[in-house]
């Protein structure tokens, strides 16, 4: 319905498709791309690329949240494939400043009770997890985004990375294993 | 993954049920057996533990807040659509350009310093000062624009409209010369008719001419009064008899020449000689 009025060129039915759905392309956005900075241009692009597009959406076929998800996934792709000479491969002590600037607002909000000493490790926890994924390959990583920070399931996810879903459960399990195992070599130096 | 079965579960039936597991949707004879072969396989037991654990650190991962200005940048480019990141990506679509389009490219490349200097105002009114010039000549001489349409170029043509303007430029100079003929022709005849006496009235408006002077230069009557023309001596003092020149003449002496005393004819007088000296 919000899509069929935006279409027809109702401009507050995409306002309300864009305060709906910025947070979660953002936040895909930027678990993909590692950087606050990459995650709002890709963000936008997201946006241009489903306005433009907003008339080929076929209800039948999918879900509306399935459709945004696979163009977010389809240009993360992109992205990906053209900064692949130039990324960034750190070892996951580095700290970026691109995370300090996505600290979560709810995690700011939440620990101004807790003790100094507790909320920069949790802090420094959040970084250490996201650099880990960063280094995750894209196949693994897209599917442990969606499926665990986004919480799609795993037909949406097939759907949105054109793959069985067998293929998904399987990397998804493959995922979170490399991820745990980074975060243990990590923590293993540092103790 | 190798496949060992145990506890009559293979490892990659174990791995495809991982996922279940975490979910918590196993249930009955097959949880049972999911969780023997996790205690029991040596490589299924260690990652069960550590795609549990990755998925542990993944629930502590919260979500991040979008930039504030994130929507009204995507509301605005959404009517505007451009982005920064669009722009960097210009170069990688400008491969898609058609050759038209780069000729075009190319020749406003080349045309920009010409363009530069045709903008200037000082140009710009060369620019038109010429082309009035030329169409007041185009007028001139009779040339149409719509006569262009109908110009053809073939050689006898060309060679025709040669000859054509050649005559009309020859005709155009004789008839200026016959006017002229006919104007000198028509001067001298009113010449010739007008009567000796008014000759001086034709040259009166002459003479009203010399109020508009601006010259500077004396008028020719003051010299009229001295001399009659350059080589002619004024006498301050003119002798009452014949002057030492009218001796010295063989002329007989002018009776209409002057005398200031006509009572003492033969008065020899010393004779003082002024030249009055225009400049």
């Amino acid at each position: 319905m919000l899509v069929r009025r935006c279409v027809a060129g109702d401009a507050a039915a995409w306002e309300e498709i864009v305060q709906t759905y910025n947070r979660r392309i953002y936040n895909i956005c930027y678990r993909f791309a590692g950087s606050s900075d990459d995650a709002e241009d890709l963000a936008q692009e997201v946006f241009i690329k489903m306005y433009r597009t907003l008339a080929s959406y076929d209800s039948s076929k999918g879900a509306f949240v399935t459709w945004v998800t696979t163009i977010t996934r389809n240009l993360l792709v992109d992205h990906f494939r053209k900064t692949k000479q130039d990324r960034i491969t750190d070892s996951l002590d580095a700290t970026s400043s691109a995370h300090e600037d996505a600290q979560p607002l709810s995690e700011q909000i939440q620990d101004q009770s807790a003790p100094p000493d507790q909320r920069v490790r949790s802090r420094e926890v959040q970084e250490s997890v996201h650099a880990a994924l960063a280094r995750l390959s894209p196949e693994l990583r897209e599917a442990v985004i969606l499926r665990d920070l986004q919480d799609f399931d795993y037909r949406e996810i097939a759907t949105v990375l054109k793959v069985p879903e067998g293929t998904v459960k399987s990397r998804i399990n493959r995922g979170r294993a490399e991820l745990a195992r980074l975060l243990q070599r990590t923590y293993r130096q540092v103790m | 993954m190798p496949d060992h079965t145990s506890n009559g579960m293979q490892c990659h039936e174990f791995d495809s049920l991982v996922s279940d597991m975490l979910d918590s949707v196993l249930t009955g004879n097959q949880l049972d057996r999911f969780q023997t072969h996790s205690r029991t396989c040596s490589v299924c037991g260690p990652l069960f533990a550590e795609v549990t654990a990755g998925r542990n650190w993944l629930k502590d991962l919260r979500e991040v807040e979008p930039p504030v200005s994130l929507v009204n940048n995507i509301l605005a480019s959404t009517t505007g659509v451009d982005t920064q990141r669009l722009r960097v990506n210009m170069p990688a679509r400008q491969t898609r350009v058609s050759w038209i389009e780069r000729a075009q490219a190319w020749a406003s490349g080349a045309m920009q310093p010409v363009w530069g200097t045709v903008r200037q105002p000082r140009f710009a009114m060369s620019f038109g000062m010429a082309f009035f010039a030329l169409s007041v000549a185009l007028s001139v001489l009779g040339v149409k624009p719509a006569d262009l349409r109908q110009i053809s170029l073939r050689p006898s043509a060309v060679r025709h409209a040669y000859y054509n303007t050649q005559a009309r430029v020859v005709r155009y100079y004789d008839n200026i010369k016959l006017v002229y003929q006919v104007q000198a022709a028509v001067r001298e005849l009113k010449r010739n008719v007008t009567p000796a006496g008014s000759r001086p009235a034709e040259s009166a408006p002459a003479k009203k001419d010399h109020k508009n002077d601006t010259t500077q230069q004396p008028e020719q009557k003051q010299d009229r009064n001295y001399s009659q023309n350059e080589n002619h001596l004024i006498l301050a003092c003119a002798p009452l008899g014949p002057s030492v020149f009218d001796r010295l003449s063989p002329d007989p002496p002018n009776p209409d020449r002057f005398n200031p005393d006509p009572l003492n004819p033969d008065l020899p007088v010393v004779s003082v000689t002024t030249y009055r000296r225009f400049v």
